[in-house]
């Protein structure tokens, strides 16, 4: 039997991921978990497993190609055996590759006697690049006349600046009609609104290379990613920066003293769980800071359960792996399981799904040092709390100054949901649960 | 220098004065330049227009004659070669003068003359008087078009003529050797015939038409038996030597057997070859294919990104109506406008009696790339109307893919087949699938009715044919 292994859904709102590598060859012999590619999406990057036991026998991707959920990337074939695999594969695959190739630029190109020189024919079965075509922005070069669409609907596509290999259908055989493509603009004009148009921004660059020389270097999907995203909700989200000082002087002495219980399962008892646990129940006393801004139909929306997103900073940037429930769990189940998303993170083995669905962030760069920052909030959530490096500082107690441990906590949060006064209290509340913990008893 | 003038298009053809009448529609100021007196290019003053106007003087004659089998007999018909001329004349004339008109009331302004680039932005212009300027523009357009291409080291004249001096009907050889059996080969063939003429074809390919399906070949030699009898494939013309007031010809087939024959006069055409010499393509950097084409992109700008090229001079396909939908595109361009050209299908007609024409993929096509298509064919022996009009042959075929039932291609020989292949083309740009030409109700009894049953026939079902099940 031959198995067709599709692109799975990934997560919400992923609807295409890009090759990074294909790791088999037409002919290898796969198990169930063996990786067939490592995939890339606007999320994370992860790896596509073989699902099945065989014989790969066609391989349809390559390395950079972008590929929609649901789309066939290999055929493994259950039952042939390694080299009966590879031998059908000679005697029948370069045929039908070769076939449908030529079908391909059949398709694709308008009149078979065009100059020499020419943009090389679009290749456009699958959409050409990774990142999703911009409204409003200039369509590719190349011809869409290959394309299930009529001349009209065609030149709205190209007016407006919709690549039509990106729209779905609606007319009888998927046949792309002018409602579809108006259809898909508005969705893309909503769904991301000011976030592409703004930061592909047409400011113009000085000519660097006259001070010295530079070099430059493509952005990679997390970098476009997180600066589309992160400029959106600079630009839409009026922010409120909130500091104080949490004394975890005690804290910090139970830390070290029972740390040792966590270690025994494998983790260590770290600053960043203690506040994963204590923000969890901030959370829950305070409903707002765990709520999302519908805009469009002026309604809050709370949320019955805690997930909080833990920035980790990795070699390729900035990934958020989010703690589901964070409110249900122990200190010890917290500290697991941030130390495996974390390790995840940093070797690339995260998926989609663990990166998705925060209702919060706590940001943690006391490792590194500094006072205090202002992070900025992630949409769809409303505030981020961001940890410094704590301190030895004189505090006035009991009429002397005594030595305390500090920590320097920042809350960035969305004024436009929380006022002031609950930002000041969530963070006091937050500094006093550090200080004395029984105040997550009341 | 004179103020920079904001588009200028070189060569006012089909395609060129699509683009400058396109480019005024778009508010943009427009100077047009052509050696003529007013726009049309070849297609007007020597191409499809006059050759079209001679071979409905032909089908009228033929027509005629072949209405005796129907009961109708004219006698004593005769060919006025000079009241033809005239007519011929007038139509162009006619044409011509409105076209002029047409740039007048776009207020494009209409140069006289020749021109020739001398850096990216400025042309040097010769007025017809012969008097030259300096031209600045901020766009162009070149439109220079084509020219037929020749015997190798014979001089088109008189007596070996090219389509213009055929055009001319200065009068009707006894004996006419047509060198190439291809479109403009064929049209000629059939209005000198119909005009009175010997007509022998000579053709270095196997068959006519080189590329097109047989199944319509063979409609089109069956029914011109009279014209196929005398044709020579697989011959190359060696040389042309006078003897006498005639012209002694040699040939030379594929076996290498050499032959002689006296005509009277022959016609070249052997196709055509860009107008992309002597425009100072050089002076402005301009970039050219290996076959002299200028290359060209999406939205046929070449290399220089002010400068662009349209019809004949930008490549293949060379016909009129590919030349005016490029020069629409680039005006519109120029107007920073978001287009392209990426038409699906490019229509053919071939005006012979009968009528070939095809658009989008054929079936040769299909099988060269290996692509996987159905095709349905209905025969006019079983359309009524066909057989109201006398004809006796006649096909309609579709190119279809059996995987999404798209209609990829169409082909028709017999009368009107340029007209109807205009509704196959619209079919492939809106993407139709068979059941869509299937569902359409057609006029009966008319010659589209075919295609209908085309689709018909596709689904195994067509009312005029009774043909065994698909599957």
């Amino acid at each position: 039997m031959i198995k067709e292994i599709k692109l799975p859904e990934i997560a919400d709102n992923v609807t295409a991921a890009v090759v990074l590598d294909v790791l088999v060859s037409v002919g290898d012999k796969v198990g169930p978990d063996d990786v067939l590619a490592e995939m890339e999406s606007d999320k994370a990057s992860f790896e596509l497993p073989a699902e099945v036991e065989g014989v790969v026998k066609e391989i349809r991707v390559s390395t950079g190609k972008s590929v929609k959920v649901g789309e066939v990337m290999f055929l493994i074939d259950t039952e042939a055996s390694a080299d009966a695999g590879a031998q059908a594969q000679e005697a029948t695959a370069p045929e039908e590759k070769s076939a449908r190739e030529d079908k391909k630029q059949e398709e694709e190109k308008p009149e078979k006697q065009e100059p020499a020189g020419q943009d090389e024919p679009a290749r456009a079965e699958q959409p050409a690049v990774s990142a999703p075509v911009v409204v409003s922005g200039e369509v590719s070069d190349k011809p869409a006349s290959h394309i299930h669409a009529s001349p009209a609907v065609r030149r709205l596509a190209r007016e407006i600046g919709v690549d039509l290999t990106l729209v779905k259908g609606s007319g009888p055989n998927d046949k792309v009609l002018e409602a579809d493509v108006k259809a898909w603009a508005k969705q893309q004009l909503q769904s991301r609104p000011a976030s592409g148009a703004t930061f592909a921004d047409d400011y113009e660059l000085p000519d660097f290379s006259k001070l010295g020389s530079i070099r430059r270097e493509k952005m990679d999907t997390i970098r476009k990613i997180t600066a589309k995203s992160l400029a959106g909700s600079w630009q839409n989200i009026p922010h409120v920066f909130q500091f104080d000082k949490a004394d975890i002087t005690e804290l910090e002495n139970f830390r070290k003293e029972y740390s040792r219980f966590v270690e025994k399962q494998g983790a260590k008892l770290t600053v960043t769980a203690i506040l994963l646990k204590l923000s969890a129940t901030a959370l829950r006393k305070f409903p707002k800071f765990n709520a999302s801004l519908d805009m469009k139909n002026e309604e809050v929306i709370y949320k019955d359960f805690v997930n909080i997103g833990v920035a980790v900073d990795t070699d390729r940037g900035l990934l958020v792996p989010v703690i589901r429930d964070a409110d249900k769990k122990s200190i010890t189940e917290l500290s697991l399981e941030l130390n495996e998303l974390a390790e995840k993170a940093r070797t690339k083995k995260i998926r989609p799904d663990d990166l998705q669905g925060a209702n919060f962030t706590i940001s943690n760069l006391g490792g590194i040092g500094g006072t205090h920052f202002t992070p900025i909030v992630n949409r769809p959530t409303v505030a981020i709390l961001g940890v410094s490096r704590s301190q030895m500082e004189p505090v006035w107690m009991d009429g002397e100054f005594k030595p305390r441990l500090m920590l320097p906590l920042s809350l960035s949060y969305d004024h436009r949901l929380i006022d002031g006064a609950d930002g000041a209290r969530f963070l006091r509340w937050l500094c006093d649960a550090m200080q004395n913990p029984l105040l997550t008893m009341f | 220098m004179a103020d920079k003038k904001q588009v200028v298009v070189l060569g006012a053809g089909p395609g060129g004065y699509a683009a400058a009448f396109q480019a005024a529609n778009l508010d943009l100021e427009v100077t047009l330049i052509d050696p003529k007196p007013d726009p049309g290019g070849v297609c007007l003053f020597h191409g499809c227009i006059p050759t079209k106007a001679l071979l409905h003087l032909a089908a009228v004659k033929d027509e005629a004659a072949k209405a005796s089998e129907w009961g109708l007999t004219f006698s004593g018909v005769k060919v006025d070669i000079s009241k033809v001329r005239e007519w011929k004349q007038s139509v162009v004339k006619q044409l011509t003068g409105g076209l002029g008109q047409l740039a007048k009331a776009r207020k494009v302004q209409y140069l006289q003359g020749m021109a020739k680039l001398t850096g990216t932005h400025t042309l040097e212009f010769t007025s017809a008087q012969g008097d030259k300027s300096e031209i600045a523009f901020e766009n162009l357009i070149i439109a220079t078009g084509a020219s037929p291409s020749g015997l190798p080291g014979v001089e088109f004249s008189e007596q070996v003529m090219n389509a213009e001096y055929a055009l001319e009907l200065k009068d009707v050889p006894a004996k006419l050797l047509v060198v190439g059996a291809g479109y403009i080969g064929l049209e000629m063939s059939v209005i000198y015939k119909s005009l009175g003429s010997d007509i022998t074809i000579v053709e270095f390919t196997s068959d006519i038409l080189p590329g097109l399906d047989q199944d319509l070949r063979d409609v089109f030699k069956k029914e011109r038996k009279d014209l196929m009898q005398t044709t020579l494939f697989n011959t190359k013309v060696t040389g042309v030597e006078k003897k006498g007031k005639g012209l002694e010809v040699s040939f030379e087939d594929k076996d290498g057997r050499t032959s002689k024959q006296g005509f009277d006069k022959i016609l070249v055409a052997i196709g055509g070859k860009p107008n992309t010499r002597n425009i100072g393509l050089e002076a402005a950097g301009i970039e050219t294919d290996d076959k002299g084409f200028v290359k060209v992109d999406l939205v046929r700008r070449t290399n220089v990104k002010n400068i662009y090229a349209i019809g004949d001079v930008a490549g293949q396909p060379m016909l009129a109506h590919k030349a005016s939908h490029e020069g629409r595109v680039a005006a519109e361009h120029i107007a920073c406008h978001k287009t392209a050209y990426e038409p699906k299908a490019i229509p053919a007609v071939v005006f012979t009696d009968p009528e070939i024409a095809w658009t989008g993929l054929t079936e040769n096509e299909a099988r060269e790339k290996g692509i996987k298509v159905e095709v349905a064919r209905f025969p006019w022996a079983a359309s009524g109307r066909a057989v109201t009009l006398g004809l006796k042959n006649g096909l309609t075929k579709l190119i279809i893919d059996p995987e999404t039932d798209r209609i990829l291609g169409a082909g028709f020989v017999g009368k009107e087949a340029g007209s109807m292949v205009a509704e196959a083309t619209l079919a492939i740009e809106m993407a139709a699938v068979a059941r869509d030409l299937e569902l359409t109700i057609h006029p009966h009894p008319t010659l589209s009715e075919t295609l209908m049953e085309a689709a018909e026939v596709y689904f195994g079902h067509a009312t005029h044919i009774h043909k065994k099940k698909k599957k």
